[in-house]
């Protein structure tokens, strides 16, 4: 079965900053997620995604087509959430809700007032009383309400509070039950990614370094932290990214079990997917 | 397209008290000086320039970001500002024309029994729109490009240009012998229809062109 959305080479240069030939893939039923530091190009790539910029180089096929700024259809099937509101400060939701009616085919009122309910938000209060969170409930339940078959989601939960937070994933997770259902996700958050992501997509430097199962990363990898004279036997075919500390050295391995066997008397530590992003962006890479 | 023209009235609706008191000081301002006519005038540029306020409010909430990832095209959104801006040109003739009638009446500058003076009201009625149409055209390509706060600025010397051209044209008639007669200023007014709908045309084509190269 086609991915829901295929990224291919997708590249965009400015002045100071390239995005190098980014090449992934959102399965159908799944959670993707996007890390990266600021200004790895987490959102140039979604911006490349949806046709907000101009692409030097590159395919991005949404449902096996390519999105045009005419495929309005297509856009029918994406709901998005940047990481602010984009609604103006004097609408209240129930304004929102005739203004996206009159653009989506599919809207579905219900859907928009049960989500409303859900996140306790208020039908008539204007939105420059909202506070960051509830502003991004209801971007949330905006883009959830005109049955999107992707979710691209831009640092959607980062104004959260962990319950709400909690509760947000929970309606992802219920999202992607559908198997032709997708999530894209960038977020710095990378325990709600550990929570309900099922694949990582690393970025940095405007470049892919991985495109992985989570459970691949948070299951096989591992850290071992070891002293200078242990880093110094350590074979460095199995060094995927290493740092140095005050008193000792953080290493990545790929094979956490496989690195048990051969160094036994190393302290091996299951690796989060914060310590693998740190140990490739401030450590050095070797593989 | 239906959805970009609620959003922008439910915004100006936010503004709407401050508009219309607008429209009420300039009531008592022009109809003395200039009966209805020159109120009429006054109201639809007024109306007109809210335009202006609706890119404002775009750009405060980064809509235009938002709206490219809606069901909407480009084209649809530079037709909107448009339709958006000939609604309020319509609202403006509206009000100025029933507020003018009654300030007019009231002052004894306008008779509502006189034919010729409800003919030539509904005249200006209709210059209005046309004027206040043409000049909003003209400042939509300029808003795309620089945005509402430098258009603002950029907008006095955008409206001088058609008027220097005007003047140009008719020095330039006149120096060539050729006289503004009722027969010329009638064919004026009969091709001026075509000449708005070809000014709007060249100004969407531009807005177009501006914002298809948009970025966000």
């Amino acid at each position: 079965m086609k991915p829901i959305l295929q990224v291919e080479n997708l590249t965009k240069q400015y002045p100071d900053f390239t995005l190098d030939h980014i090449s992934f893939s959102v399965p159908r039923g799944t959670i993707v997620g996007l890390i990266g530091e600021n200004g790895a190009g987490k959102s140039t790539t979604l911006k490349g995604i949806l046709d907000l910029i101009r692409k030097d180089d590159g395919t991005v096929r949404l449902f096996g087509e390519e999105l045009t700024e005419d495929r309005k259809d297509m856009k029918e099937d994406i709901g998005v959430v940047f990481d602010g509101i984009h609604f103006h400060e004097s609408l209240t939701p129930a304004k929102i809700e005739k203004i996206s009616a009159a653009a989506y085919k599919k809207w579905n009122t219900q859907t928009y007032h049960d989500y409303l309910k859900q996140f306790a938000l208020p039908a008539d209060k204007e939105i420059k009383t909202f506070s960051k969170g509830m502003k991004m409930k209801l971007s949330i339940a905006a883009a959830l309400s005109h049955d999107p078959k992707l979710l691209i989601l831009d640092e959607a939960t980062s104004g959260l509070d962990p319950v709400m937070r909690d509760d947000i994933l929970d309606v992802f997770l219920d999202f992607v039950q559908d198997e032709n259902h997708s999530i894209l996700m960038s977020s710095h958050i990378t325990t709600d990614l550990e929570k309900v992501a099922d694949y990582i997509a690393f970025l940095h430097n405007g470049k892919i370094i991985f495109d992985k199962e989570k459970d691949e990363l948070i299951y096989r990898y591992g850290i071992i932290r070891c002293s200078s004279s242990q880093f110094e036997k350590l074979d460095k075919e199995d060094i995927l990214a290493c740092r140095k500390k005050d008193y000792q050295w953080d290493v990545l391995v790929a094979d956490r079990e496989k690195a048990a066997r051969r160094y036994k008397d190393f302290v091996i530590d299951n690796a989060t997917i914060d310590d693998i992003l740190l140990l490739y962006v401030k450590g050095d890479v070797l593989s | 397209m239906k959805s970009l023209i609620l959003k922008d009235i439910y915004n100006i609706m936010h503004n709407m008290k401050a508009l219309v008191l607008m429209l009420f000081i300039f009531l008592f301002i022009t109809i003395p000086q200039g009966g209805a006519a020159a109120y009429v005038i006054t109201c639809c540029i007024l109306c007109a320039m809210m335009v202006v306020t609706t890119f404002s409010f775009d750009e405060n909430a980064k809509w235009e970001k938002y709206a490219m990832i809606m069901p909407i095209s480009r084209k649809d959104l530079v037709l909107s500002k448009f339709v958006i801006l000939l609604c309020f040109c319509l609202f403006g003739t509206v009000f100025g024309g029933v507020l003018g009638i009654a300030g007019s009446a009231i002052i004894g500058r306008f008779h509502i029994t006189s034919a010729s003076e409800w003919q030539e009201l509904l005249a200006v009625c209709l210059a209005g729109v046309a004027i206040s149409f043409f000049l909003g055209s003209l400042v939509i390509p300029l808003l795309f490009k620089f945005g509402a706060e430098k258009a603002r600025t950029l907008m006095l010397a955008a409206f001088l240009l058609p008027v220097l051209l005007c003047l140009g044209l008719y020095y330039l008639l006149r120096s060539f012998g050729i006289e503004l007669t009722d027969s010329v200023v009638l064919l004026l007014t009969c091709i001026s229809p075509l000449v708005l709908l070809l000014w709007t045309a060249a100004m969407y084509r531009i807005s177009f062109g501006i914002f298809k190269k948009a970025e966000f």
